[in-house]
């Protein structure tokens, strides 16, 4: 039994919440195995972390997602009826299996199945490649750009990953947009008219919010923040007052 | 309206389902994700900021699911919280490799773009109630805590990132993670059961 390193010190709440950088699981997850505090504390936190995918607004399925979900799996479900009963047979539970972390949970391969292998590869050629095609791919790189203009006292980072549009706007001390109103991101190519966004924030009483900034950046030269109507604009009413350079 | 053979299925609980979708009956992941989707649509949805990006993580997690559904133990946790981790865990990978963000589009969906869920069942309705009990204890942490932990779990960024972000060092940022996740466990105790039972 290995003790506690104090490196790893509040990493089981990082853990939980899948924050720790990739590169520190596997060291974590290692050191899990040996340490009985560590293990407990995840124990402890696991729970709450579960139910974090309670709290957003809860929203219906578009009913044609059913539709293409459910057309893969009966063309599937047909697949293996015809494989016979071997294809049908689940692949059997390694040693890992039974004792690995929770996240290999999730990490489920899609050939569990002999059969279904097959079956999948199939019904991606069917179904034109869309059921077997791998959704994501690409690298992983973050970079952190300081806003040039704010208003006094404040202060606003965008952080971009590269090959992607996907990035926050992190502010503080941030006055209130004002009764009514809301603050909305914008994005601007060279000196064209700002492109509205449904990003609408506020921010908290030390003037602090965290908003996702919708859309690539790949061609947008800045990200802007005005205040506006409560629902947002179509065009700035009011000139923005937070200006972050993309670049 | 569902096909006559899935009349019977939809009686039986979900750990039960998960059994028939281990055979690879379609009609009993149908009811799966008929229990489900909702809260699978919506956590995509609020991570990767568009229903198409989120259709697709979601599509994903599904067949993810119909695939290995012989994995499922229920030992480890509820289908339900097994089939969010995975909804999760693929939104996570989307919003790290970063492609999924190149679909996201500005101004084509509109600032109004809301699918309000309609409780429909039992089900739904104890959902958007446990939604409401767990975003209320998410707006009584302290801002700086809240932040944190939206940033982490919904926005996909580690911990290294994040300090990058707020000009914190990290064993701030996870210091406040973990204040966070002690305060919500407090919060959430007793709350969630009455809920869920």
């Amino acid at each position: 039994m290995s003790e506690h390193a104090p490196e790893f010190t509040d990493s089981a709440a990082s853990y939980v919440l899948r924050a720790l950088p990739p590169e520190e699981v596997a060291g974590f997850e290692a050191h899990l195995a040996t340490c009985a505090e560590c293990r407990s504390e995840v124990q402890r936190l696991q729970p709450v972390a579960d139910a974090l995918p309670s709290s957003p607004d809860q929203l219906a399925a578009p009913p044609e997602l059913k539709d293409r979900i459910m057309s893969v799996v009966h063309a599937e479900a047909n697949l293996l009826q015809a494989a016979g009963p071997q294809a049908d047979v689940p692949a059997r539970r390694t040693p890992a299996d039974a004792t690995g972390e929770r996240r290999r949970r999730f990490g489920l391969s899609w050939f569990g199945r002999p059969g279904l292998a097959l079956a999948t590869a199939l019904v991606a050629l069917v179904l034109g490649g869309a059921a077997g095609a791998a959704l994501f791919g690409g690298g992983n790189s973050a970079r952190t750009v300081t806003a040039q203009t704010v208003p006094q006292g404040a202060s606003a980072k965008l952080l971009v990953r590269d090959q992607g549009g996907h990035s926050t706007l992190v502010t503080r001390r941030l006055p209130t947009p004002g009764s009514g109103r809301v603050y909305q991101v914008w994005l601007q190519r060279g000196n064209g008219a700002p492109i509205p966004t449904n990003a609408l924030f506020g921010t908290s009483r030390n003037g602090s919010a965290s908003v996702d900034v919708p859309g690539s950046l790949k061609d947008v030269d800045r990200v802007l923040v005005s205040s506006e109507p409560v629902g947002g604009s179509r065009a700035p009413t009011r000139t923005p007052l937070i200006s972050v350079p993309t670049a | 309206m569902a096909p006559p053979e899935n009349r019977d299925t939809r009686s039986l609980a979900d750990e039960d389902l998960m059994h028939l979708v281990a055979k690879a009956q379609p009609g009993a992941f149908e009811v799966i994700y008929e229990r489900h989707s909702s809260a699978a649509f919506s956590l995509a949805y609020r991570m990767v900021g568009t229903r198409n990006a989120a259709e697709d993580v979601v599509q994903e997690a599904f067949l993810n699911l119909w695939r290995s559904g012989g994995r499922y133990d229920r030992a480890r946790g509820s289908v339900r919280t097994w089939i969010l981790g995975i909804v999760h865990h693929r939104a996570i990978d989307a919003l790290r490799r970063a492609t999924v963000h190149d679909r996201r589009r500005t101004g084509d969906e509109g600032i109004a773009e809301r699918l309000e869920a309609r409780e429909r069942t039992d089900v739904q309705a104890a959902q958007r109630e446990e939604s409401k009990i767990v975003r209320a204890a998410m707006d009584n942490l302290p801002a700086e805590q809240c932040q944190v932990v939206e940033l982490a779990y919904f926005g996909g960024f580690t911990h290294s990132e994040i300090a990058e972000l707020l000009d914190a060092p990290v064993g701030t940022v996870k210091g406040r993670m973990r204040l966070a996740l002690d305060k919500l466990r407090g919060s959430l105790t007793g709350g969630l059961g009455e809920v869920r039972t």
